[in-house]
């Protein structure tokens, strides 16, 4: 049996992610996040298109919608469940817990 | 030293054609009268200048009155095809030149639902190609559009009062703005090419069908795309929902007027087959030779249902054309069936994409090729099966057959499995017509030309025999008019 462990990783003071803004971070596994403030509400999603692995979280970010869209094809990504609103990516990306405490945003990694 | 004979004092039996050249000779080789007229241009109701910009798009959506959503949902299209690079795979469209297209062409004030309110040139267009003959014959619906816009529209009663749905794309914006909005882009999102963030920027015409469910469309809805204006862009948009367990098929055709300088022909089909929904495509694209024919197509099957593309290409200078079925749901199936002729001075890059995202996911694509007098057709496909569709099966089969030594044939298959738990076949043969093929059917008592036509005519059967009967008549009679040696 294994034991699941989680990192939890600091993404910046919350006043430096107000909505409407994103931030991109490196994990220590060398992977990057991308840590999204739709209109208060936090969310964090791989930054990697599912449809052809090419980097995701720095397209179009729709606050109204809460979707990120990928600058590469066009998939449309809800930023809430990381699943593809439209083609050509049709596998959901992996999402993370965001939370602030400390008034700083952590982003939680397992 | 004796000069060697120049190819004029050569024997005429050295000159004859083979078998296998004249067995195709005069392919299309009536198109000129048949298809390749024009009308005049005095009537038009709005023509764009050449090229295209901001101006342009805004233009379109205003003219068309759409919603705000709809001229946004433009410009950021606009914005993804100026971006872009042209693609500089498949053929060559480096002689496209973007600001020498009229990208909008209004040729009557109104889509009519009457043939005789349809203004009298783009009418005589249509008898000639015969679509109101095949309304009254064989089919559940019709559309026409003649340059950027649909000029006419029907639908048969009895199948409006199920309440399908069979209306240009423009006027099932306008009238069922809430369908179209729910589903628009969502299969083929504007920025997933140059050319679909084109068709994004500037559409116009297309057909909207929705099918409620449970409702199935016992006769074909066909639509008719015309291109008449030298140097135009034809941008048509088409959404097909099928609800579930609903059944249709839908046919279209093209042709355009012969030109010595290029026409652009660029769609965007999107596809949505619902749980057990039945859907099938079938193209016969037979454009003129100065066309280039750059489409999107792309579907989406859900749990139990089936799609198939039945896609024939004879026509244009140019295609590059990959009907692609997403099988998002369990058992879904989806079937590419395609046949591509390329004569002189043509391309036909054609072929099909399959993508099994879900357990137990079935797919076939058959691709016959023919070329012939320099000729050159590619298939490009590709199968995909992602992680977790166990239990998925799919065959690939893909035959050309060269008619002489300078046409040209290319393969370029691409299958990524994801998943240990499949069956999948690949296939393909590259052929002439062969000498002990036409000597056995010679000693069946067939002359030389019908054994060839036949072999030909053999070769595609698989595809034309899945077409309506009059369309595959028209593609036999297409095959015949050489075989015959009648012309040429």
């Amino acid at each position: 049996m294994t034991e699941s462990t989680s990192t939890t990783i600091n993404v910046c003071p919350a006043g430096e992610l107000p909505s409407g803004e994103m931030k991109l971070i490196e994990a220590p596994d060398g992977a990057k996040i991308g840590v999204f403030n739709c209109d208060g509400s936090l969310y964090a999603i791989e930054d990697r298109c599912s449809h052809d692995d090419g980097p995701l979280a720095e397209g179009p970010f729709d606050v109204d919608t809460c979707t990120v869209e990928c600058p590469r094809h066009g998939s449309l990504f809800d930023l809430t469940s990381g699943r593809p609103k439209t083609l050509p990516a049709y596998q959901p990306v992996a999402t993370y817990p965001v939370t602030i405490e400390d008034d700083t945003v952590r982003l939680e990694i397992s | 030293m004796n000069k060697p004979p120049d190819t004029a004092t050569l024997p005429a039996s050295a000159k004859e054609l083979t078998d296998e050249e004249r067995s195709l000779e005069g392919i299309n080789a009536d198109y000129k009268e048949k298809f390749g007229f024009h009308d005049p241009e005095s009537g038009y109701a709005y023509k764009a200048p050449k090229g295209l910009n901001r101006e342009v798009v805004e233009n379109i959506s205003e003219y068309k009155d759409e919603p705000e959503w709809m001229r946004e949902f433009r410009l950021k299209a606009l914005e993804h095809f100026m971006q872009r690079p042209t693609p500089a795979w498949g053929g060559n469209l480096a002689q496209i030149d973007w600001d020498d297209i009229h990208y909008f062409v209004r040729a009557s004030e109104k889509a009519s639902r009457d043939w005789d309110e349809v203004p009298e040139d783009i009418k005589n267009t249509f008898d000639r190609l015969g679509i109101p003959e095949a309304e009254r014959k064989f089919l559940a619906g019709v559309g026409a559009q003649y340059e950027s816009e649909v000029v006419y529209h029907q639908v048969r009663e009895d199948l409006e009062k199920q309440g399908v749905i069979f209306l240009d794309m423009d006027s099932g914006l306008r009238e069922h703005e809430d369908i179209v909005r729910e589903y628009w882009a969502t299969v083929i999102p504007p920025n997933d090419n140059k050319l679909a963030a084109l068709n994004s920027a500037v559409w116009s015409g297309g057909s909207f069908v929705y099918v409620p469910a449970g409702v199935k469309v016992e006769m074909p809805l066909q639509a008719y795309f015309r291109i008449n204006t030298e140097n135009m862009g034809q941008f048509e948009r088409t959404l097909i929902i099928a609800e579930e367990g609903s059944d249709v098929h839908y046919i279209e055709g093209c042709t355009a007027p012969v030109y010595s300088t290029d026409s652009l022909h660029s769609a965007v089909v999107e596809i949505i087959a619902k749980p057990g929904a039945r859907i099938r495509y079938t193209t016969v694209q037979n454009w003129s030779q100065n066309v280039y024919n750059l489409v999107t197509k792309r579907a989406v099957a859900h749990e139990d249902a089936t799609m198939e593309w039945v896609d024939c290409n004879l026509g244009s200078k140019l295609t590059m054309k990959y009907p692609s079925i997403y099988l998002l749901g369990e058992r879904a199936h989806g079937e590419v069936l395609s046949i591509a002729f390329a004569g002189e001075g043509q391309h036909q890059d054609a072929g099909g994409k399959i993508i099994h995202a879900a357990p137990k996911t079935t797919s076939s694509i058959f691709s016959k090729s023919i070329s012939k007098d320099a000729g050159r057709t590619s298939y490009r496909g590709l199968l995909e099966v992602a992680k977790g569709a166990t239990e998925s099966k799919s065959k690939v089969v893909c035959d050309a057959l060269l008619l002489d030594e300078e046409s040209r044939s290319d393969t370029y298959p691409t299958i990524r499995i994801g998943e240990d738990d499949v069956d999948v076949g690949h296939e393909a043969t590259v052929s002439k017509i062969g000498d002990e093929q036409v000597f056995y059917l010679q000693s069946h008592g067939l002359s030389e030309e019908e054994a060839s036509k036949m072999i030909v005519n053999g070769f595609i059967e698989p595809i034309t025999k899945e077409l309506p009967m009059e369309y595959a008549v028209e593609m036999n009679r297409l095959i015949e008019l050489q075989m015959e040696g009648s012309i040429g």
